[in-house]
């Protein structure tokens, strides 16, 4: 099992250092259209083939991975810290303002969210080039994606108050800020560490999904989205199977990133 | 020592939406002894643990009623007086030693807090007192001890590490709500054992909440059973021995 | 598990049966949508469209594989000199579905119906040209004249808009006179069409047609599961296909595949010349540009645009009329050539100057501006990137936008709010007088500047000049010529940036027999009651 979570960290770790050295790895630019080569198999020119419009297939993967991988953990990171705020305000406190915070939390939990993304999208200057587009698109999934860990967050929240230790604390005399920088924070912390790594994936599949929509990453910049996009419908049945290359590295990656979790809850 | 005893209480506590727990409940502690309470669970024991340091609001209870301690009515204070009051001069010791201390804080930096509660001075002041602490409950003061996570204890030094945080301050008046109910047979002994110790060389009033009859009549200078939230019999330990009392019942039920 | 066993055989010997007592024969296909209406003066989607083509009995049929009227339920029609009146000789002896006798009497009931403001049918709405109200004479059972306030551009080839409705039956529209009528209809799932046991026409066998009994329609969103259906035999047909999927079919069942060549559809790209907008003025001046607008035609390489998003299925578009309108297009104007020699030329003239890699403006400004599209159609997607690389060649930087399509229509209709618009115009109409409403300068659909109180330019003036000089003339030569001239205007001032004509790409089910698929729709099924199966069609369950 140790062996295995080691595998999959160095893994993620291959697949992190060839994104961000994507410059260099990859055998053409994301958007070049090689036009008279167009929907090519796989050949030694071009690793995966080429898209429709003629791209280098394997370029575009490892662009689109850098976009989907800095990004997503940016997202996870912004709505771990709302959900740390609200979750743990709401658990810390209790009471009336627990109760207000999670009505709100679930109200926000019951909006349409993903037509909530389609207006932020819309809104949008037109002009907004593709990689403030990426980063905006991402920031807006992270601010929108804090409910459900908001929720996790405040019921360990409240089981850390209610705990011995912290009774014993407040026993022991121990001032409020004592309680809550010494006893509660650094207790909360695996929640949150979990939560993040768990958001992670979700935000990746939260952008592919949006990229099916059309509403992701705009083109030409790759992403794992729009990769996946190309694969709708019948696409499956094309008999090129070297499309297959994104889904592959999605499943890979999200599941080296539970394997990952899994190492660092046992920790905890 | 002044006649007036050491706590004095008349209280009735309850949780929100039950019946009340304890019902119009009251009970004294003189300076220096050693009171054994008995009763079965769920009696209203711990209840009544909480309810002296006024800590039963965070287990969502409310307390109606008098705590006069040394002299002062606790339930005028003011929360920050009552801070001052709780670990300085009221102690508690919990049933379970482990959950009762922080998982994510060493052994060393916890006591650090629990001195820096009541006290403010130099480093050197605060580790000479946690030595001294962690001496009276005759736990080893190492490096090693003390760089330790509470997950890395056993029950049995937890439970001391607790108790060496409760006389710290040389409390006044020690409550320890079932302090030997996690602890094996041997480990129990030596706990007991400690209790009349500290007993003994600080003066220190112990409150001994227990349902084991046994290890209350060993300690205890006097027994008060408690059943229904109300106090039913108080005696000498000796006395209980050979009657058919409420007590007997919980001997035989062991 | 024997009992399962025993059940198992109950259900294949009742199945058998079954299929065994039906030998009629169904055929199946899919609508995307529940139509909305089967009142057939009411169509305005698709799906009602559809039930209409198949159930309703017009005076003139348009010939959709020869472009041109032949007669129907009237045997003869006479159109007068002033172009305001159409004189029928109907067909006799024929029944409405339920038996009702048809007469002249329904004709005249139907044209009242049609023409009636409260109904807002948009077929109607194309006979109003001139206001006031439609008269009917009826002069004997067979023979009536219908007389309109003006003259009507077309008028017989309108007619294959207006399927006649019952004046006496109780079932009322329902009752119709076509080759088949609702049987069943389970909203939102189904919909049964059965043979008009009254249907008049019969083949030069005698035998009366249509030939297949029953039709079902199966309401299918997905166009990628329609596909599926088809291929797997559980339907017959499918209409307009992507280039994708056809392509993808053909490679896998090419006797399924039906390439009708090219269609009356367009995609096109405009830029937003509304002078109110909120764009900088910097913008405008471009957008309003002829140069700046024909340099990005001509760096357009559309040969690419149809080779790559279309896999060849496709051809470079050259004005408003499609090459597939046999009568209407002009055929002197070929498409704009990929010529960046000539896109520099042009910019130049405008003060445009390359910097670099950099296009700038007289002013200084950089050449960037978006485009806007409908999100999640991959085609325009992928066209979008093509002009996107093309445009980089002369220096300028394309930001491709996909929006929904409430918030695209939100932007090129009301707040303008937009640089320019890629999108695809569908087509059904071969008169180009139904295009009234996009190339006058007053009108709504106007899309690069819609609603002008005052055409903005000399060449708009000109456009609004010869549409409505074709669109009161009854010479059809020189409606031709004034047709012609809006092209010819349309291709130097590319208002429209017309990219490529898609071709009408369709999959049949190699066991329908008689199918010749053309680019007008409806495509497969225009000649339905010919179409027939070789063999009974055995569906999986």
């Amino acid at each position: 099992m140790k062996r295995l979570r080691r595998a999959a960290l160095a893994f993620l770790a291959i697949v992190v250092l060839a994104s961000l050295l994507a410059g260099v790895f990859a055998p053409a630019s994301y958007d070049f259209q090689f036009r008279e080569v167009s929907n090519a198999a796989c050949s030694t020119h071009h690793w995966l083939g080429t898209d429709a419009l003629g791209r280098d297939r394997f370029s575009r993967l490892l662009f689109g991975t850098r976009v989907s991988l800095l990004l997503a953990p940016a997202a996870a990171l912004i709505s771990t810290l709302l959900a740390a705020l609200i979750g743990g305000v709401a658990g810390y406190i209790g009471g009336k303002v627990q109760r207000t915070l999670m009505a709100a939390t679930d109200l926000s939990m019951a909006m349409p969210w993903m037509f909530l993304l389609i207006t932020v999208r819309a809104m949008l200057p037109l002009n907004t080039g593709p990689a403030a587009s990426v980063v905006i698109t991402f920031a807006v999934l992270g601010l929108l994606g804090w409910p459900a860990a908001a929720r996790v967050v405040c019921a360990d929240a409240r089981r850390l108050i209610e705990s011995d230790f912290i009774l014993h604390a407040r026993a022991a005399g121990c001032s409020e800020a004592c309680i809550f920088r010494r006893q509660f924070l650094p207790n909360l912390r695996p929640v949150l560490m979990a939560q993040f790594w768990i958001s992670i994936p979700v935000f990746i599949l939260a952008e592919a999904n949006l990229g099916i929509l059309g509403l992701g990453v705009a083109e030409p910049l790759p992403s794992w989205g729009g990769l996946l996009q190309e694969l709708q419908g019948l696409a499956a049945t094309s008999g090129r199977p070297w499309q297959f290359a994104p889904i592959l590295l999605l499943i890979a990656t999200v599941s080296c990133f539970h394997l990952a979790i899994e190492r660092k809850e046992s920790e905890a | 020592m002044s006649a007036a005893p050491l706590l004095s209480l008349q209280i009735s506590a309850g949780y929100a939406g039950r019946n009340e727990v304890l019902r119009d409940l009251s009970l004294d502690v003189e300076h220096g002894e050693i009171l054994g309470l008995v009763g079965q669970s769920g009696c209203g024991k711990s209840t009544l643990a909480l309810a002296i340091p006024r800590l039963l609001h965070m287990k969502n209870g409310t307390v109606r009623g008098g705590i006069r301690f040394n002299g002062r009515d606790l339930m005028g204070l003011r929360k920050s007086e009552m801070r001052k009051v709780r670990g300085k001069s009221i102690a508690l010791v919990l049933q379970s030693p482990i959950a009762s201390l922080n998982p994510a804080l060493r052994i060393c930096a916890q006591l650090e807090e629990s001195w820096l509660a009541h006290c403010s001075g130099s480093s050197l002041e605060c580790r000479r007192a946690i030595g001294t602490a962690l001496e009276n409950v005759s736990l080893d003061a190492s490096r090693e001890t003390l760089q330790k996570y509470p997950s890395e204890l056993s029950v049995g030094q937890a439970q001391r590490v607790l108790i060496a945080m409760a006389v710290l301050h040389k409390p006044l008046l020690l409550i320890a709500d079932e302090p030997t109910s996690a602890l094996d047979a041997v480990t129990q002994s030596e706990v007991l054992e400690l209790f009349s110790t500290l007993n003994r060389r600080f003066g220190m009033a112990i409150l001994y909440i227990s349902h084991d009859l046994r290890s209350v009549a060993a300690i205890s200078s006097r027994i008060v059973a408690m059943a229904d939230g109300r106090l039913t019999e108080t005696a000498d330990p000796e006395r209980w021995l050979g009657q058919g009392t409420q007590s007997q019942a919980l001997l035989a039920q062991r | 598990m024997r009992r399962k066993g025993l059940f198992l055989i109950c259900a294949l010997v009742a199945s058998a049966l079954s299929a065994g007592a039906y030998a009629q024969s169904e055929m199946r296909f899919c609508l995307s949508s529940q139509p909305k209406t089967f009142n057939p003066l009411a169509v305005d989607d698709d799906a009602s469209e559809t039930i209409r083509y198949l159930t309703g009995g017009v005076l003139i049929r348009l010939d959709r594989n020869t472009q041109q009227p032949v007669g129907e339920l009237a045997t003869a029609w006479r159109i007068n000199k002033a172009g305001d009146a159409i004189s029928f000789t109907l067909r006799p002896n024929v029944r409405f579905s339920d038996g009702t006798p048809f007469s002249a009497t329904d004709v005249a009931f139907t044209v009242e119906r049609l023409m009636d403001p409260d109904l807002h049918s948009p077929t109607g709405d194309s006979f109003r040209s001139t206001p006031g109200k439609v008269a009917t004479k009826i002069t004997d059972p067979y023979h009536l004249t219908i007389t309109f306030p003006g003259p009507v551009i077309g008028l017989d080839r309108l007619f294959d808009q207006v399927a006649i409705i019952s004046a006496q039956s109780p079932q009322k529209y329902m009752a119709v006179l076509g080759p088949y009528y609702v049987a069943d209809n389970k909203a939102g799932s189904t919909l049964l069409l059965k043979r008009n046991p009254n249907y008049w026409k019969h083949d030069s066998a005698g035998r009366q047609l249509p030939y297949i009994d029953s039709i079902r329609l199966d309401i299918q969103q997905n166009r990628d599961r329609e596909l599926l259906r088809l291929t797997r035999g559980e339907i017959d047909l499918v209409n307009s296909l992507n280039a994708e999927s056809f392509d993808l079919l053909k490679g896998q069942a090419p006797s399924m595949a039906f390439d009708a060549g090219v269609s009356l559809d367009s995609e096109q790209i405009w830029f937003n010349q509304v002078p109110t907008s909120p764009l900088p003025d910097y913008k405008k001046a471009w957008f309003t540009s002829t140069h700046f607008r024909r340099a990005v035609s001509s760096a357009i390489h559309r040969d690419d645009i149809a080779r790559l998003v279309f896999h060849g299925y496709a051809q470079p578009a050259v004005s408003l009329i499609s090459p597939a309108n046999k009568i209407w297009f002009n055929q002197k104007l070929k498409p704009h050539a990929y010529d960046v020699k000539l896109a520099l030329r042009e910019l130049e003239l405008d003060g445009f100057r390359l910097q670099g890699d950099t296009l700038r403006d007289r002013t200084g400004h950089a050449v960037e501006f978006s485009v806007i599209t409908n999100a999640g159609n991959k085609d325009r997607e992928r066209m979008a990137s093509v002009i996107q690389q093309d445009l980089r060649a002369i220096g300028i930087r394309l930001n491709i936008v996909t929006l929904d399509f409430p918030s695209l229509i939100e932007r090129i209709t009301r707040s303008f709010n937009y640089e320019s618009c890629l999108l695809g115009f569908v087509n059904d109409e071969l008169d180009p007088n139904a295009q009234m409403s996009v190339w006058l300068s007053s009108a709504d659909n106007h899309q690069w500047n819609p609603n002008q109180k005052q055409p903005a330019t000399a060449w708009e003036t000109e456009i609004d000049r010869l549409m409505r000089e074709q669109a009161s003339s009854l010479d059809p030569a020189k409606r031709k010529r004034d047709i012609d001239r809006v092209q010819q205007l349309v291709w130097e001032q590319e208002p429209f940036i017309y990219l490529v004509n898609k071709h009408a790409l369709s999959a049949v089910s190699p066991n329908l027999r008689n199918a010749h698929p053309v680019g007008l729709r409806p495509q497969v099924y225009w000649n339905i009651e010919q179409l027939a199966f070789a063999t009974q069609p055995r569906r999986p369950q």
